[in-house]
This record gives structure tokens, sequence and C-alpha cells, in this order.
């Protein structure tokens, strides 16, 4: 089945901007609206955007499954902007309706809880999705960088194109096939459910944050003991950020756990892309076909 | 895959009838159930770590009271080795844990500690001939993964308990829960029927069941989705425990377990001890730990109670994985006897 690319955006059309797990302060995302403003569309926030809600969540279930439902079936939304990701998602998915969304597709846009949202949409409705910045980056002059301005170039449409800088674990390669990833725990708590992917054949790129060392390993073991890294075309390992030690040592670097698991497997592999919860996290349309090219001086992913 | 098949067909040839016993399941697992023989004074016991690491002094205590009870040790090769956090390299504690379950002499393998490790090496231990003799396997937390693989592929008993590092080292000193929870590894052991009373709850779902007994750490259950060990509790009673987790994560693991069907045909949940990470300021989750648990298993007519004894604590009795046992739970009291 050909992955579904929803349209992509032109001047006036609008984009949603909603919060379906964690709890959001308008102000946060202020920044992000008037940018968005700027870049020619329409705006339109949910209720779930600074909630009522006096805990974690940017509201019950209810709301925060009503709200992403009614932009989700909102003929004039283009596109759904989470605000942040934090926890939540996991709760709501399987009531989430996409009959519409299936006929007409239409981006969602974040990471990090957003995976589950990725994953689920992947692998049961295949419509590509927007891996990228969320409110907050957009806040401290952020609109200004290449990566949160990927995100626009995605969303008009132009092609995908990143070159970055190599690292001495990368193993060289050229692989071709269509990408998918998102947040390493998020992935592995997808595992055997419903919203679980399939990745013989897939680029996979992963990403996490403030994770136990031995946790990043166990997450990999996870991936290779169920299938999911030996048939890989092409492995991107994004940024690791704020990892955590325990009292006895790891032993070894997050980049080195992860080199370590994939060795026998001889596809190319990379390793600090700019996908990360740090400032460098380019965009990226999660289904569709990419060529990834690990060489000696450069690595490249072009759409 | 080949290697589970050609065990499920030794067994049924009948091969293991004069090691083990036979109990007929209703439902759950195809295969019959085995259970390893009890232990007799006088029986080996070897002492391994398939995870993390343990010196020999910090098992000093545990050799001396399974000795008290009449049983004789065997100290592994990885006892005393190191490689960083884990009890020596893969392939030493490989070697290690594969020779005790080869050797005839050793009738059950207390593992010295948890911490991580286990799922390095499931997948390289070959249990062809320990299915056909199986023994003793003892131990919680990382040594869920061995339970549920054991489990899951060969329906073979085991003994969810404390480990070496658990051992009090001044036995006059230690308090009374934790002196009762290390006998009960003795008297799991020998083959004594299990029974436990426990307080109860008033968050507890009444009712009385019966069934196989499964679970164990709850991650670990989680980070065993989808793989080959992954845990089989249609039919069953499940318990959880685990410790150092932040209210979202345990919800995110419920989750889990809910949307992989494994919450949907229990026989009853039991929700062991869940040491809590107090959430981060301006983070507040806003649900108790029962309400989590309670909303997943929302429309699902079966027993669930807390606060049963086991977990990271020192009220963590020994439970016989794999066997039948009758729990019944009302809020003001519970039991759990094995059958």
């Amino acid at each position: 089945m050909m992955i579904k690319v929803p349209p992509y955006l032109r001047k006036g059309d609008t984009v949603a901007v909603v919060c379906p797990a964690g709890y959001m302060p308008l102000q946060k995302a202020q920044t992000c609206i008037d940018v968005l403003k700027e870049w020619g569309y329409n705006v339109k926030t949910g209720k779930t955007l600074e909630s009522s809600s006096q805990n974690y969540f940017s509201g019950t279930d209810d709301e925060r499954l009503d709200d992403f439902q009614q932009m989700l079936d909102d003929d004039e939304v283009k596109a759904i902007l989470c605000a942040r990701g934090g926890y939540g998602i996991s709760r709501i998915v399987d009531r989430i309706r996409f009959k519409k969304f299936r006929q007409h597709p239409k981006w969602i846009i974040g990471f990090s809880d957003v995976t589950v949202l990725h994953c689920h949409i992947y692998s049961n409705y295949k419509v590509s999705t927007l891996h990228a910045p969320m409110a907050s980056a957009f806040n401290d002059e952020g609109y200004t960088n290449e990566f949160v301005l990927s995100l626009k170039n995605v969303l008009t449409g132009n092609k995908i194109k990143y070159e970055y800088a190599v690292n001495a674990l990368n193993k060289k390669g050229e692989a071709a096939g269509e990408l998918i990833g998102g947040n390493l725990s998020l992935l592995v708590h997808l595992m055997g459910t419903a919203s679980d992917i399939k990745t013989k054949g897939k680029i996979l790129f992963l990403e996490d944050v403030g994770e136990y060392l031995y946790h990043i390993d166990r997450m990999f073991v996870q991936l290779k003991r169920s299938g999911k890294l030996e048939k890989l075309a092409g492995l991107i390992i994004g940024g690791f950020s704020e990892m955590k030690d325990t009292e006895r040592p790891f032993g070894k670097s997050v980049y080195e756990i992860i080199s370590d698991s994939v060795k026998e497997f001889d596809y190319p592999i990379c390793f600090g892309f700019p996908v990360s919860h740090g400032k460098e996290n380019y965009a990226l349309k999660t289904g569709t076909r990419y060529k990834l090219m690990v060489g000696k001086n450069k690595v490249a992913l072009e759409e | 895959m080949n290697r589970k098949n050609f065990l499920s067909s030794v067994l049924t040839f009948g091969a293991v009838v004069p090691f083990s016993k036979y109990i007929d399941e209703e439902g759950g697992s195809s295969k019959p159930l085995i259970v390893p023989e009890y232990l007799k004074p006088g029986d080996i016991i070897g002492i391994t770590c398939p995870a993390g690491y343990i010196t020999l002094q910090e098992i000093q205590s545990a050799m001396q009271q399974v000795e008290n009870w009449g049983f004789k040790i065997r100290i592994g090769d990885t006892v005393g080795k190191r490689d960083f956090t884990f009890g020596g390299t893969d392939e030493e504690r490989i070697k290690d844990f594969q020779q005790m379950l080869d050797d005839d002499s050793i009738r059950a393998i207390m593992c010295a500690r948890g911490g991580y490790g286990s799922v390095h090496i499931i997948d390289a231990l070959k249990f062809r001939k320990f299915v056909l003799k199986p023994k003793w396997i003892i131990g919680f937390s990382d040594i869920t993964v061995i339970h549920s693989h054991l489990s899951r592929n060969f329906n073979i008993a085991s003994v969810h308990s404390k480990m070496c590092n658990s051992f009090p080292d001044d036995w006059a000193k230690a308090e009374q829960v934790q002196i009762d929870s290390i006998l009960s590894i003795k008297q799991s052991l020998t083959g004594e029927k299990m029974k436990y009373l426990f307080p109860g709850n008033a968050n507890n779902k009444t009712g009385i069941t019966e069934g196989q007994l499964v679970g164990g750490n709850l991650k670990t259950i989680e980070s065993l989705s989808g793989t080959k060990s992954d845990i089989e509790t249609d039919g069953k009673i499940l318990f959880v425990e685990d410790t150092g987790e932040y209210l979202y994560s345990i919800d995110r693991m419920f989750w889990n377990l809910k949307r992989t069907g494994k919450l949907s045909n229990l026989k009853a949940l039991i929700i062991g001890g869940f040491k809590i990470k107090p959430d981060d300021a301006g983070e507040e989750f806003g649900k108790t730990l029962y309400e989590i648990i309670l909303e997943k298993v929302q429309g699902l007519n079966y027993p669930v109670c807390f606060d049963f004894p086991v977990g990271h604590q020192k009220e963590n009795y020994a439970l016989k994985c794999g066997i039948r046992h009758r729990l019944n739970v009302t809020t003001d009291k519970c039991s759990l006897i094995e059958l």
C-alpha cells in the first residue's frame, strides 16, 4: 500500500494547535502561533491549549480526545500541530476515529509522545505525518533557526534534503526506503499493541532523552529480540540527550551501546543526526521514501 | 522458533515424565505444566549472576542460611566477577548459567541478585537438557526475564523470591517479615504448599478465583513485549510490582499491558509493592496508583487486590510461578493458597 501524503499547505490554510498530552500554558505557545501566522497560515487553537486542568495533563482524556477529534474532522484544518508532548496520547489513541482523516488526510505534527500518533497512523492508515519541532522550539528566537524553518519548508511541499557531519561510529553505505521512527521509549512502549510498527526494509530513526544508559541498552535489546533491527534498510540515530547512569557505571557511552547492539548488521548507520529533544531537530516526513547516504565526509538524507 | 517446535514435539512424546509431574490446564498455555522436583536435604543449589555483579563477601549470609537449611551450595564462576554493572561479560554469564542448567547435580539455581542483564543472555541459553530434567530457578526483578521466558516457552514452574543480596547479615536483628520472606524460599523449594494471608484494601475488587500464577517486575514485563519471552497471561493470575517509577510511567506501562491484551482475559490481578518516584514540581500526575490500575480493569470482571507482599521491599514472599493458586479477595482480608 502506497503512503498517502496529505496536501501541502498554501497561504491562508488553517493550522490547528492542540495539546493531546501534557499541559501547556498559552503563553508558551504564543510565539509559535504568531510565527505560524507570519508564515501565512490561519491558526485555530484548541481548548486543550491552556486548559483548565490542574494536573499533568492538558485536560481529561475525554477533553483531549474531543479537541483532537474535532480538529481531525474539521475540513478547514489542514495541519494539526501538537504544542507539546510529555505523556498522554497512549491513553486516547484507541478512541481516536480516523475515518474522515483517512479519506482527507492532513498533517499531524510533533515528536516525543507524538511518536504514538506517528506509529499508529503509519501502521494502520499509511498516511505520512510530520516528526518535527513543537511550540516551545519557536521560543527564544528559535523560529529563526534552520530546524524550526525546516518545518515550514516541509509544510509548503519542498523536498527534504539534509546534510550533516560524520561520526566515528557510523557504518558507511547507501540505503533507500520509507522513513519511520521517533522516540525510542515510546516505540518500545507500543510493541505488541495496535500501534506497533513493522520495520523491515525501512530506514528507522530514533532519539531519546533523560533515560538511564541501561534502559537504552534494554530497549535496543527489545527492538532486536522482536526482530525490528535485523532487516532495516538503514538506521539513523539522533540525539540521546541528558542520559543518566547508575551508581555502578554502565561502562559505555550511549552511542557505544547502540553501535554494539547493531554491530552484526551491515546496513548503513549514522549517529548524531539532528533529530532530538534539543534544538537540533529537523522536520522529517514519516512514511515517505528517502535515500540515506552515510559517507566518509558527510551524511545525507534526501527525499 | 525451531527450538520451540523441537521441544514441543519432545514434550508430546512424554520424554519428561520420569522427572516431573504433569498438571492439566484449563486454557492458557497449550503445553502441560512442568514442575521441577522439590529439594531434599543435601541437594545442591547453584548461585550465579545472570545480571548485576555481586562479591563473594555479599553472598556469605545467604550461603550460611541456605546451608543451615540442609542444602549444599555451588558457587558459580560469575560470583565475584564484574564487567562494569554486570556480573561478568555476557559470555561469562551465559557459560556459568548454562553450566548450572546442564549440571544434573544442581537441583536449583538461585540468582545472586537482579539489577540488569538477564535479557542479554536469555537467547543464548540452551534449555534442551533443562526441559528434560527441570530444576528450580529462583529470583525476581530482572530475573522476571527468565520466569517469563520459561513460562512462555516451556511452561516450567519457577520461584519468584528474594535473592542472595536480600539475606540479612545479622539474622538476629532482622525484622520478622524479612525472615519470613526468606524462609518462604525454603518452604517453596521443599514442596510445602504455600499459603499467604494478607490484609485487604478498600480499593480491592473482591472475588474468588483459581489459576496459574505469572508475573514479576512490571517494567521488565513491558520490556519483553513483542519478544519471544513475552508473558502470556490468558486465564492466569497476574502479579506485578515495581520500584522507582514515576506515576506517569506506571500508567504508561499499564497501558502497554492493556493495549497488548494482557489484562483482557485474566483470572485475577495482584498488585504488589510499588515504590513510586514522586512527581516533579509542576508535573503532578493527578491520579493515584489505585486510580491508574482500576481504570485499566474497568468493565473486566475479575478480582484485583492491592498491597500483596511481593516486590522490592522487606515483605517479599516466595511465589511459585506457573503453579495453580486460589486467590480470595475481599476489602478486609485476602488469601493466596497454592492448590
